[in-house]
């Protein structure tokens, strides 16, 4: 079995992780381009907004330089300049507007893709993979990481584009003003480009440490918060309380010297950088006037320029650090999209009739060196009820989970109809297959909902369903009948009525083999006696495996087994076992004992 | 701004930061307005042919100082203020922590961990926001707004600055709107979010059923569903926070467009010169920045109000800290209770009811009885760790427990509860939890007599292996062994067991219980158990039902009474049978 690399420190970086990143990065943006017609818009749209946004400030120049400085204002001449202005000005508004939501709305879709990508992935993963995957990392990799994949679409790499272009508009408006002068101003680029260079090399390390420590401080408070009452009991409230202060005082110290990196090499840094630029700006024109081959107008346009550019640039130096951290959930998410998903992929089908079933040396184990199944020989004829029984961790509950397959066998075989159960298509699986488990699972929705979960089944089939499930009663008392609402997780009905209508759920299927593992363990005995009588009504109909702790719910099966330690210890029926000396006998007078206990209380 | 009043002593213990910080931002903003000026300056003498080589190198070198200058006393403005809110963040953090661990019992009754957790790091996270940027936002904002102003009115001209002004009240209404459109969306967005959350969560633990029933297709519908929400949830943000551009873009550029034609009216005029005009729209620019300040001045507020409301309730729920007194809790001394009625809240039933007895020094007290009969609560009462109400009177020695420190009576009692919390440190350290200066040797004695000795030295490292997700998994059973031997290292005068064997089989249990004898002569011990097997040495046996007392007497005696106790004792035998297999 191959386990994901599991990295829950998520601060830890891999040291190696340029080769991947790029990889990675390719894979985002294969994504990004499965959404070409908006691509193309956003295109459009950017262009657009970026040329009318460069043409402001020529207007202005235009202006200046044509009618102020030569103090003529021709009426018409100045109308059509303002109109142009205007329109200028309110295009690359719109323009600008528009684009951003359209690249936002890429940015949003490829999450969404990536989501159901991975969604669909690990939906159909083998069940055992679930068994070493704690479920809060799995749901961590479909909602926080793809949300941090989501910083990157829309605040990184939206950011870039759209920046990038705006500055690249910017200095070809200015060169066809004066390309001297647009060479003074290029002179900020490689500026701060080497800033954003050294600072990411400078800060990367820093600021790593500073995720790690804080989520350190959070570890430490979550377990801290668990263990409150051992820290009290044991009297260490001191030492905990100075451990934590000492971490959170290094968290700070860390944090400080991020925040001065920052201010060194971020903001002030590239508004210096502006500065600067402007002095060139004016020192360029300056010696040009002296020798007046220059126009106002132009250093008036300029430094207009030169201003929209410098905020674009800032605002991409500050989204470096949302790179790495989003690069690292990709490679995560990726991790599962890439899983093989071993399902069974077998083309049997079954006739429509309750089947045979027979395990043949069956050996399992969840983990090496512990075997849970040991050498299991049983034959479950067609339309038979049988019983498993025994302790906890006798293993009873795991041959109901070979048989429904979620796992397979180390050795040995489990045959269906004489033929191989793995070898069964999945479809033909589940139209004979049926398993009611021991915690009902319940969605908000009505009851006829929660019968149907979304299967094909005719209304006949569902009547019939409700009343082999003994449902009947219950449900004719109800106003909305079958419509009636069940709020999240069935808070507002009973354990039993929670089982009968997953038993219901069970039957609208019209299965040929039903599995209840554990079904009858939370629910009071009326409703074990609803559930034994519709048993009962299936005989011959459907092959019944049911594994219980309850020896009533399985008194009157045809065939019990009753397990210990991996291994079928006894065999036979109610009247058989129950004269024999065994474990049988001593289950049965152990719940007796147990019910007596019960009821004096 | 009641927030900002309400960390005023903070601002006041961090006064010199905020101070220096204040003048600096100051320096900045009043820095900021020659650049401009010189510009203006530089372009007029241009048009009228009076610049010279020198007079420019002295402007251009003067820009080049401003920029430099500014920078330092940016990057210097940051480290104060920035110091000062981190620090309110860290100062926080521990405020809290240390509060919580003197919360007792009852308090973390009343209080998710999830939720507690979500207080000390969010809420935290969002008021070192609002002693940080929104302290900047105000003040920063205010100070250049007003300077700007001032400038624009005095010095160069009132009538132009009017003019120029008129599109900027639209500016502020636009940006308060879609501030509230933003943080309506933003709501809705992360609803989507836990949403989608929820949905992952509930079908990864119901995915065997999923599976049995084919229903995968079904639960992927309804989670693309939930993720379409959310993309369109997130759309709605991306489409609001889009408005602030446009609004910016029309507003600065009409603006520009009033302040060039009503310039170009004054220049005309002779009341202004061009490069007064350009100084003016480079100052405009200037103005874009406080008007943004104030939508994000409230909206920092707003969540730093809601944040400090939830760390101050939390901060200044006292009331739960059990009270105490200033003597010291002596070594060995007789436990007495008489317990006429206990209740956990005002109008409740009894939790307890009619208990009284004592304990001596060298006894052994065994209390069972079935789930939910009190047990809990009796031994919480019993060892303060639920301080008694006004009907029960819980001595120990010769006083109440209120009349000690609960710092000296925690020393004399050593506690296993009935889930054991290991850290995520080292085994050693986990056991010498209590005594931290313990020797490795005296560790190992302590585990030894846990019959945890040769488990921890089948580990990897041994004592020094992590716990946990970095370590190693322990079962249940080590779990327990482990806590007991952290009990046991303290040699405290009285161990509870708290329903603390129930995980490890019958052979350790015995061997365990054995040990105790053996090594905890003199000592007092109190066992709550389900196995009534762990009870035949105990000197005293108390079986709570419902709350009181139903049956009382040694091991022996109790057997004879033909009770509960009887009955259990024959119903464990069978199980033990069943479980060995018979």
């Amino acid at each position: 079995m191959n386990h994901p690399a599991e990295n829950s420190t998520s601060t830890h970086l891999p040291r190696d992780n340029t080769v991947h990143t790029s990889g990675t990065f390719r894979r985002l943006l294969q994504y990004a381009l499965q959404n070409k017609p908006l691509l193309w818009v956003a295109a459009a749209l950017l262009l657009l907004a970026t040329a009318t946004d460069v043409l402001g400030p020529i207007l202005l120049k235009i202006f200046i330089d044509d009618y102020l400085v030569a103090a003529s204002f021709p009426f018409w001449d100045l109308l059509v300049l303002l109109v142009l202005y205007l329109a200028a000005n309110i295009g690359a508004a719109w323009f600008g507007y528009l684009q951003s939501i359209k690249l936002g709305a890429i940015a949003q879709n490829v999450i969404q893709q990536i989501r159901q990508d991975i969604f669909a992935k690990v939906i159909k993963l083998p069940v055992s993979e679930f068994d070493f995957t704690p479920t809060g990392s799995l749901i961590s990799r479909i909602t926080n990481d793809t949300e941090s994949i989501k910083e990157l679409f829309v605040g990184v790499l939206g950011v870039y584009i759209q920046n990038s272009v705006k500055v690249l508009g910017i200095f070809i408006a200015m060169a066809f003003l004066n390309w001297q002068m647009m060479l003074v101003c290029l002179a900020f680029i490689p500026m701060v480009v080497t800033v954003m260079v050294v600072y990411r090399r400078i800060s990367t390390p820093v600021f790593q440490k500073g995720r790690q420590l804080l989520s350190e401080i959070n570890a430490k408070l979550g377990e801290n918060l668990q263990g409150i009452r051992v820290i009290q009991a044991f009297n260490q409230q001191q030492r905990f309380s100075e451990d934590f202060n000492d971490t959170v005082n290094r968290h700070l110290q860390v944090r400080r010297r991020t925040m001065q990196l920052d201010a060194l090499l971020l903001r002030p840094m590239v508004d210096m950088m502006h500065m600067l630029t402007l002095a060139g700006l004016l020192y360029y024109f300056g010696i040009n006037v002296l020798e007046s081959t220059i126009e106002v107008g132009i250093l008036y346009a300029f430094i207009n320029y030169l201003g929209r550019f410098t905020e674009p640039l800032i605002e991409m130096t500050q989204r470096l650090n949302l790179f790495q951290q989003s690069m690292v959930s990709a490679e995560r998410v990726f991790q599962w999209i890439d899983r093989k998903s071993e399902r069974l992929t077998g083309d049997l089908c079954f006739s429509n009739a309750p089947s045979k079933l027979e395990l043949r040396n069956v050996n399992f184990s969840y983990t090496p060196n512990n075997p849970v199944l040991k050498d299991i020989n049983v034959t479950f004829e067609p339309g038979s009820f049988n019983g498993i029984v025994g302790h906890t961790g006798s293993g009873k509950s795991t041959i109901a989970s070979l048989i429904m397959r979620f796992y397979q066998p180390e050795s040995g075989q489990i045959a269906a109809d004489d033929r191989p159960l793995a070898r069964y298509s999945d479809d033909a699986f589940r139209k004979q297959f049926a398993l009611v488990q021991q915690d009902s699972f319940i969605f908000s929705g009505s009851i006829l909902d929660n019968i149907v979960m979304g299967r094909n089944i005719c209304p006949e089939q569902i009547t019939l369903a409700v009343s082999q499930a003994g449902l009947n009663s219950w449900v004719e008392r109800l106003p909305q009948k079958l419509a009636f609402q069940l709020t999240e997780r069935g808070a507002n009905i009973s354990a039993g009525q929670r089982q009968l209508i997953s038993i219901a759920r069970t039957l609208a299927g019209n299965p040929k083999v039903i599995i209840l593992d554990e079904a009858t363990a939370n629910i009071d005995s009326e409703t074990e006696t609803i559930i034994k009588n519709a048993l009962l009504q299936l005989k011959g109909k459907a092959t019944i495996i049911a594994v219980a702790h309850r020896l009533s719910t399985i008194k009157s099966a045809d065939q019990i087994l009753v397990m210990h330690q991996g291994k079928v210890t006894q065999q036979g029926n109610h009247e058989s076992l129950i004269t024999m000396e065994g474990l049988y006998r001593h289950l049965h007078q152990m719940q007796s004992a147990q019910w007596q206990l019960l009821e004096q209380n | 701004m009641k927030l900002l009043q309400e960390l005023s002593w903070f601002f006041k213990s961090e006064w010199k930061r905020y101070s220096i910080a204040m003048v600096l931002l100051t320096g900045v903003a009043l820095l900021n307005l020659f650049p401009p000026w010189i510009t203006g300056r530089l372009v007029d003498q241009a048009i009228a042919g009076t610049l010279d080589a020198s007079r420019l190198q002295n402007d251009v070198g003067l820009i080049v100082c401003l920029g430099v200058a500014i920078y330092i006393l940016r990057y210097l403005w940051r480290l104060s203020l920035y110091s000062a809110s981190y620090k309110l963040g860290a100062l926080l953090r521990q405020q809290v922590f240390t509060h919580l661990l003197r919360q007792s019992e009852t308090f973390y009754n009343e209080h998710q961990t999830g939720d507690l957790l979500a207080r000390s790091t969010n809420d935290i996270t969002a008021i070192e926001m609002s002693a940080g940027e929104a302290i900047l936002a105000l003040f920063d904002g205010i100070l250049t707004g007003v300077v700007v102003l001032t400038l624009l009115f005095t010095l160069i001209d009132w009538r132009l600055t009017l003019i120029a002004l008129l599109p900027w009240p639209a500016m502020a209404f636009f940006f308060w709107r879609i501030n509230r459109e933003m943080h309506n969306a933003f709501h809705l967005a992360q609803k989507s979010f836990s949403d989608m959350n929820d949905s992952v969560q509930e079908n990864i633990s119901g995915i065997r059923l999923l599976r049995a029933y084919g229903l995968e297709q079904h639960a992927t519908d309804q989670f693309n569903e939930k993720v379409a929400n959310a993309r369109d949830a997130n759309l709605a943000v991306i489409a609001a926070e889009a408005k602030y551009g446009p609004v910016i873009f029309i507003v600065v550029g009409i603006s520009f467009l009033f302040a060039v034609s009503g310039g170009a009216w004054f220049i005309n005029q002779g009341s202004m010169t061009i490069g007064e005009l350009t100084s003016f729209t480079l100052y405009l620019g200037y103005l874009i920045w406080p008007m943004f300040a104030y939508g994000w001045l409230l909206n920092l507020l707003e969540r730093g109000t809601v944040a400090y409301k939830r760390i101050q309730a939390l901060l200044n729920s006292t009331h739960q800290i059990l009270p105490e007194g200033t003597q010291t809790a002596p070594p060995e001394a007789t436990l007495t209770w008489n317990i006429h009625s206990f209740h956990f809240t005002e109008g409740d039933g009894a939790a307890l009811q009619s208990i009284a007895g004592s304990l001596t020094p060298g006894n052994t007290l065994g209390i069972v009885g079935p789930t939910g009969s009190g047990k809990s609560t009796l031994v919480k009462l019993l060892t303060y760790q639920l301080p008694a109400s006004n009907n029960c009177t819980i001595s120990y020695g010769d006083n109440r427990f209120d009349h000690y420190t609960t710092d000296s009576l925690r020393k004399q009692m050593a506690i296993v509860s009935q889930e054991p919390f290991l850290f995520s440190i080292s085994i050693a350290e986990n056991i010498a939890l209590g005594t931290p200066n313990a020797s490795l040797k005296e560790i190992r004695r302590a585990a030894s007599l846990a019959c945890i000795d040769d488990d921890i030295q089948a580990f990897p490292e041994g004592y020094h292996t992590l716990v946990g997700e970095r370590g190693v998994t322990l079962s249940g059973g080590q779990k327990q062994r482990i806590a007991i031997a952290r009990a046991l290292l303290m040699d405290a005068s009285l161990l509870v067991l708290d329903d603390a064997l129930s995980a490890v089989d019958v052979e350790t249990e015995r061997t365990i219980l054995q040990h105790l004898r053996q090594n905890r002569q003199g000592r007092t011990t109190i066992i709550v158990c389900h196995r009534l097997s762990a009870l035949q040495h105990a000197e005293e046996i108390i079986v709570l039902k419902h709350g009181r007392i139903c049956e009382r007497g040694s091991h022996h005696e109790l057997l004879q009474l033909q009770g509960w106790y009887h009955q259990m004792h024959a119903y464990q035998q069978l199980e033990q049978a069943v479980i060995e297999g018979h």
